[in-house]
């Protein structure tokens, strides 16, 4: 709270550089007890997921699974779509609780046109992902991993946004239970200067990869690619029919 | 007939029948008793210069304050109730934190100056509340570059300008700035341009360096610089301002 109040409303008329601008939970609604919290995990639907994000000279590819599952042993949905559009040029994996997950893209989308109508020019990717870690850490939602990758004035990017709000940017970089079957595809194989053919084929790979030995991924993948003009979504029921030539 | 007028006349929130708010009006005579400040945008970079009164010579120069810096990047300059100014100073410092804090990047100058105009025109609206008695010149650069210069009104209006004046002397300022303006003006002829503003509609005594405040924001260096006494001093004396009426 800053010194500063709305005369009219008596609210802050600064506001929590961390909240989001809308949607913010009324602190009247009582939060979840731990033992109502356990009662309830078991029928939170988590995506697993391997999500990669890899960025090249040409722009970035994201490439996630499509298995949503509860508790890691069943698979409760075969065609979740865990790549969505939240800006001109930048894309969001859902990792995590999908409701959690659900909710932060629609808030991050929110903020990112308000941003843009404001400011008259789209926010970077460094300042989507500040405030994504913003949100993650003071935010009302739990549990959820996103990668943020996406094109500006400055090239390509690739962010992770863990729970605790840590905010990291790499050349590539893998979220989800299947990461490390995934980090072991792209290893050695990265190149800044590879084609957007080459990064959409290894990010594919990590995800078969992932898919053949993680039980919470699998049943196909979706393919992000984003260029510094646009954002394009695929989706396959088999990775290998994602693969380009 | 006669309360009614009375009452629209007091209250911030009622508009009288032609369709005016008193008291945002009188806010703006409170600007027009401060003394001037003017600002100048040129390509390389934004000058603000502040007319100081220094009514006693025992009050020390520097503890007038007029000109304000908000960030890194963006300064303002005021007219008008001083004490007003600083609480807009401090809004406007505290909403450039946050963007810093939210975004992790410097705010532009534009989003700046409407932050500070929306939270200005709060005060017209709200029952109780009195809008604040001043006006700013806020300068700066953008994070892409570009030098920018706004001004807020009482109203909670913002304007853009090339060069613009607010408090006393208004219209001589503005007819001084409109005849000389020119928009290949590098940043000291900015600076020559606002000193040499002043010294024309100064009616009183002439300006010297104690009398006037000088702050830069260029484009080079992205940052707010307050200029020395004989700095100004110089600048005073290539106009040959300082030496007119002695």
């Amino acid at each position: 709270m800053s010194e500063f109040t709305d005369p009219i409303t008596g609210a802050d008329a600064v506001g929590d550089p961390t909240a989001p601008e809308l949607g913010v939970p009324q602190p009247d609604v009582p939060q979840r007890d731990a033992q109502t919290a356990d009662r309830d995990d078991a029928a939170v639907n988590k995506t697993g997921t391997t999500t990669v994000g890899i960025a090249t000279d040409h722009g970035v590819v994201v490439a996630t699974d499509r298995r949503a599952s509860l508790g890691g042993r069943f698979v409760s949905n075969k065609s979740v779509q865990k790549v969505e559009q939240i800006h001109p040029t930048a894309v969001m994996t859902l990792v995590g609780s999908v409701g959690g997950a659900q909710s932060f893209i629609r808030s991050l989308r929110a903020e990112a046109d308000l941003y843009e109508v404001r400011h008259g020019d789209p926010m970077s990717i460094h300042a989507l992902s500040t405030l994504a870690g913003n949100f993650a850490r003071g935010g009302p939602w739990f549990a959820i991993n996103p990668i943020i990758a996406g094109t500006d004035e400055t090239g390509s990017h690739v962010y992770s946004v863990d729970p605790a709000g840590g905010v990291m940017a790499d050349d590539y970089t893998v979220t989800g239970s299947g990461m490390q079957l995934a980090y072991g595809t792209i290893e050695g194989e990265y190149d800044p200067e590879m084609s957007l053919d080459a990064a959409r084929n290894l990010a594919v790979r990590a995800v078969a990869a992932a898919s053949e030995r993680d039980t919470g991924s699998g049943n196909g993948v979706v393919v992000a690619t984003v260029t510094d003009e646009d954002v394009g979504i695929e989706t396959f029921d088999e990775t290998d029919a994602a693969l380009v030539a | 007939m006669q309360d009614n007028q009375q009452a629209y006349d007091r209250g911030i929130t009622i508009f009288s029948p032609d369709g005016r708010l008193y008291q945002v009006e009188y806010a703006r005579e409170a600007v027009k008793r401060g003394t001037a400040s003017v600002g100048v945008r040129t390509d390389d970079g934004v000058v603000l210069v502040a007319d100081r009164q220094v009514r006693s010579p025992l009050l020390e120069a520097d503890s007038i304050e007029k000109l304000h810096r908000i960030d890194d990047h963006i300064a303002v300059a005021s007219a008008g109730h001083v004490a007003d100014a600083r609480q807009l100073v401090e809004f406007a410092r505290t909403q450039a934190q946050r963007h810093r804090l939210r975004y992790d990047e410097p705010i532009d100058v534009e989003t700046l100056a409407k932050e500070v105009t929306d939270y200005i025109q709060r005060y017209t609206q709200s029952g109780g509340a009195r809008p604040f008695g001043v006006a700013l010149v806020i300068a700066g650069i953008d994070p892409d570059g570009t030098p920018r210069l706004f001004e807020t009104d009482p109203s909670g209006t913002p304007y853009e300008w090339t060069a613009t004046a607010v408090g006393g002397d208004h219209a001589a300022l503005m007819g001084y700035l409109e005849e000389h303006y020119r928009e290949d003006l590098d940043l000291d002829g900015g600076v020559a341009l606002a000193l040499a503003a002043l010294g024309e509609t100064d009616d009183d005594d002439a300006l010297d360096a104690d009398s006037v405040e000088v702050t830069t924001v260029d484009v080079e260096s992205t940052t707010v610089r307050s200029l020395e006494a004989d700095e100004i001093a110089s600048h005073l004396a290539e106009l040959n301002l300082e030496d007119d009426h002695e």
